[in-house]
């Protein structure tokens, strides 16, 4: 007749085999993932690595690097999207401003901002002051008001 | 992406190792340099906590988060230790009395595992990208924020999503930033791999000194090696902070109601602490937490109610700066969508949402055997006729699990879902895991005390 300690010894003794079982298997298989992520991780590209996550947003690297480069740290800009845009991701229209957000830091959104990221907007709506610094063929422009 | 950065974090975690050992060293003592050794993990993490809690006071009283800040706060709080460790003649090591066993060979196995799975972690996190979009969407702007322009800006604290997040996570990326030399959101990673490498140095150093190691190794890489793990304890996220945290104040109380030692209750108390000013959900769990060493020490009330009460209240205390400042920005509290009677209106959420909670914690392709393992060993502790640690860990459980189904069920917006696009539970669920990953050392080892006598 087995006691209720020796079952409980027993137990205890499953408990921990079934943790050497399952964690021997899987180490194995957490080195190999791990592994895998390290070696897609250093393939990417520079601008890959940095833009990451708006690579799902955003319908060229180009555009968030020259309104890194044309917006001085210290001013305010806004983002205008609009429907003109082409090759629009399916994230695009709903998360490229908070992705600018986080990007373009220190820089701050305003919406009276005098800089202006035209994410498929119309253009000739912003008025006649609205000087086009940068635009591509996918319909993004960056430019400030005079 | 720099060597230069890598070593700044080396810097920052090497001040919150040497902040943190003094506070322990005031708490507890160290009676030989082993004992240092042994709790260095330890003391990272009650630093990682103690600097949290002062940064985000700080923070919350307008002083900005400088270089200047980081150093003369972690002196403050090593002052702090060292007055209290010579106030109570605190034990320190003899002089030349530095000496080193050999391993065993299971410590030297399961050592050497840990260092192969840290090291393919490290590699894995050294050149990753920031595509988590709670990272990038408000976790990493705030950091940012603090970074550019000190303190809690005005203007970013109350447009970016999670405004009642209390600011322990953003506060640490934004001392990482700062020791780094620039807001290098790729290594900024390696700051959470610290992180996991101190909560499983502050686990081993707690518990090799009681437990064997043929029951520590195998629990530990078990967790480590889970998907969820393995997938998510990189991200500069709130989530894994708040779990390791959580466990190790687990870990820290479970400890205490066997030893008694009021060193362990103070550091529980800190940690938890910590936890609640890391994310919202701390609150929640931390009272698990407090209530499950209350009903623990029931045989023993006179003794651990009053005192279990004071530290809750204590931990709780930290977080009133915090919830006094989103009352006077007029930031949004977190408090449940449903309301306080919401529950009542919403109750065909409560069955499918216990469901996911425990479908969470039981899925295989998150968190392998880690929960059945620990219930095994909680019954066969229970079996035994051992009494404050299982009761404890029963409690604990049931409670978590609660905290998770409520998690779902007072927030209708969220759908009954693992997808953590849309739910957050597996994410909340980690700290329930690594809490019981942590127990079941113990609790097999109290098993195997009972049994024999």
């Amino acid at each position: 007749m087995i006691s209720g300690r020796q079952l409980a010894v027993v137990a205890a003794r499953v408990a921990v085999a079934a943790s050497v079982v399952f964690g021997a298997l899987y180490f194995v298989k957490a080195l190999s993932d791990l592994d895998g992520r390290a070696r897609a991780n250093s393939e990417l590209s520079f601008g890959d690595r940095e833009i990451a996550g708006g690579n799902a947003i955003l319908v060229s690297q180009d555009d968030a690097y020259d309104a890194r480069s044309l917006i001085p740290p210290g001013a305010t800009y806004r983002v205008r999207a609009g429907s003109l845009l082409r090759n629009a991701k399916p994230l695009t229209s709903t998360y490229v401003e908070s992705w600018y957000r986080y990007f373009l830091m220190p820089r701050r959104p305003a919406s009276n901002a005098r800089w202006i990221i035209c994410y498929g907007c119309d253009a000739s709506g912003l008025g006649p002051s609205f000087e086009n610094l940068w635009h591509d063929d996918n319909g993004v422009s960056i430019g400030r008001l005079r | 992406m720099t060597m230069r950065a890598i070593l700044g974090l080396v810097g920052l975690n090497g001040w919150l190792l040497a902040v943190g050992a003094c506070l322990l060293w005031g708490l507890r003592g160290f009676s030989s340099w082993v004992d240092i050794g042994r709790l260095c993990g330890l003391a990272y993490m009650v630093g990682v906590a103690a600097m949290g809690t002062l940064w985000t006071w700080q923070l919350v009283v307008g002083i900005d988060l400088t270089l200047a800040a980081v150093f003369v706060g972690g002196f403050v709080l090593a002052a702090v230790g060292i007055a209290l460790g010579v106030a109570f003649h605190r034990a320190l090591p003899p002089r030349g009395g530095l000496r080193f066993r050999a391993p065993s060979v299971t410590n030297a196995v399961g050592a050497a595992l840990t260092v192969v799975f840290f090291e393919a972690l490290f590699r894995s996190g050294r050149l990753a990208g920031l595509y988590e979009f709670d990272a990038w969407s408000f976790w990493v702007p705030k950091a940012k924020a603090i970074y550019y322009f000190g303190g809690l800006d005005h203007q970013f604290f109350s447009e970016l999503p999670g405004q009642s997040y209390p600011p322990v996570v953003p506060a640490l990326e934004a001392a990482a930033f700062r020791l780094m030399g620039g807001a290098d959101v790729v290594t900024l990673h390696l700051q959470f791999w610290f992180l996991l490498l101190g909560f499983v140095a502050a686990l081993v150093g707690l518990l090799s000194a009681r437990v064997r190691p043929l029951l520590l190794w195998p629990s530990l890489l078990l967790v480590l090696v889970t998907p969820h793990v393995v997938g998510y304890a990189l991200r500069p996220e709130g989530d894994f902070l708040l779990d390791e945290l959580f466990a190790l104040a687990c870990v820290l109380m479970a400890l205490w109601l066997v030893d008694r030692e009021p060193w362990q209750l103070i550091a529980a108390t800190l940690l938890g602490a910590g936890a609640i000013l890391t994310k919202r959900e701390g609150y929640v769990i931390v009272a698990c937490l407090f209530v499950a060493a209350f009903v623990a020490g029931t045989r023993d009330a006179r003794f651990v109610w009053p005192r279990i009460a004071l530290a809750g209240v204590a931990a709780l205390a930290a977080a009133v700066p915090w919830r006094v400042l989103l009352a006077v920005r007029g930031l949004s509290g977190g408090g449940p969508e449903a309301g306080g009677t919401g529950l009542f209106a919403n109750f065909d959420r409560f069955w499918p949402s216990l469901r996911l909670a425990l479908g969470t914690v039981f899925d295989f392709n998150i968190w392998l055997v880690v929960v059945p393992v620990f219930l095994i060993a909680l019954l066969a502790a229970f079996a035994c006729h051992d009494r404050e640690l299982p009761v404890f860990a029963a409690v604990l459980f049931v409670l978590c699990v609660a905290a998770l189904t409520w998690s779902t069920w007072a927030f209708p917006s969220l759908p009954i879902t693992k997808e953590a696009a849309l739910n957050p539970i597996v994410r909340f669920s980690g700290a329930l895991v690594l809490a019981a990953a942590a127990l079941v050392p113990l609790l097999v080892t109290r098993t195997g005390e009972a049994a024999r006598r």
